[in-house]
């Protein structure tokens, strides 16, 4: 009796633990590939962003997506893939106007993945 | 992770309360939420397991839940008795006394045939070989039986809650006159009747409902 009171004490420690831990990496990790987007967006409304850029952030999010996937749907995150992808070629050809709607589109995505990951109500049901 | 947890929880409670709604007759020897939870592990843990776009930890994430929901309905049903009753449900006494409870029958979606089904399962081959005759929490049926059997002949199921077997009518020789006549006799309807069986010695049994079980004897081919 009491050794299944703990397990399930400790069952429920560990999950609660996990769903704290998940909510805030998962958050800062997607807080830091925002930050990377915003950056890109600015120096690509500058016009003075490159194809370096474009790689730099890509290999940023590259380094994120190897631990994200344990929390996050591989669906997910291959959106991201798509977009990045196809931004850091734009950016290769310098066609910053296009890749400017990309980028806002990688901002909107990162920016708001992590919510439909959260306890609320519209997740739930 | 939050949110696989919530989730799990909220169709182990939906399907728990449909199994309970469902009666006995949907669980074989298992208690309700024994079920329920061998219901969703299979599926649970062949999600993750298959689809590779799905992280694997939600797939454990869901079968620890449902390890602690488990524990918890374990633990709630030793300590609080009125948990173990809506939770587990409680036995039900379908033959008492009297015969059939048919209010017992229909609270558990069960019909007299399968109340013969399960009785001679149990060994059972006449409504009156037992005193008390009971479906358990996990569904299982048994019985406080008599010390002497009622009848050695297969009884056939004439009128089962309100509907005749023509079939059985046939096999047995009671044409549908003679049973019109014996329920006049009894000064019932058809739809009245919850019960009754006639065995290969011609030995009736007959339950009007809001009444007590009666037996008869009868002349008949025994040819069954």
């Amino acid at each position: 009796m009491v050794k299944s009171i703990c397990y399930t004490v400790a069952a429920l420690a560990i999950c609660i633990g996990l769903f704290l831990f998940t909510e805030w990496y998962v958050k800062t990790q997607f807080e830091e590939f925002t930050a990377a987007l915003e950056t890109l967006y600015d120096k690509t409304e500058e016009k003075t962003a490159n194809r370096e850029d474009g790689y730099a952030v890509r290999s940023l999010w590259e380094d994120k997506k190897s631990k994200l996937h344990i929390f996050v749907p591989h669906n997910d995150i291959s959106y991201i893939d798509y977009w990045l992808n196809e931004t850091c070629g734009l950016l290769y050809n310098a066609e910053y106007e296009l890749a400017l709607g990309k980028i806002e589109v990688l901002i909107q995505i990162s920016e708001n993945l992590p919510g439909a990951y959260g306890v609320r109500l519209e997740n739930i049901f | 992770m939050a949110l696989i947890f919530i989730r799990t929880t909220i169709i182990f409670i939906t399907l728990l309360i449909l199994m309970r709604l469902m009666g006995k007759s949907q669980i074989g020897e298992m208690q309700p939420f024994e079920f329920v939870i061998s219901l969703l592990i299979a599926e649970l843990a062949c999600i993750p397991m298959a689809d590779t776009s799905i992280p694997i930890l939600y797939g454990i994430i869901a079968i620890i839940t449902i390890f602690i929901l488990h524990q918890l309905v374990w633990l709630l049903t030793l300590w609080f008795k009125p948990v173990r009753a809506v939770v587990s449900g409680k036995p039900s006494v379908v033959i008492n006394k009297n015969g059939i409870d048919e209010f017992q029958l229909k609270k558990n979606n069960l019909d007299v045939s399968d109340l013969i089904e399960n009785m001679r399962t149990a060994g059972y081959f006449n409504l009156d070989d037992v005193y008390y005759g009971l479906y358990e929490a996990n569904g299982s049926f048994s019985a406080l039986e008599k010390p002497e059997k009622a009848g050695y002949s297969l009884p056939l199921l004439l009128i089962d809650r309100g509907k005749t077997d023509s079939q059985n009518l046939t096999r047995c020789g009671f044409d549908k006159e003679r049973l019109q006549s014996f329920l006049k006799e009894q000064n019932a309807r058809i739809r009245d009747v919850v019960v009754m069986t006639i065995n290969g010695e011609g030995r009736i049994y007959f339950q009007k409902r809001g009444e007590k079980y009666k037996i008869f004897n009868t002349e008949v081919n025994g040819n069954w």
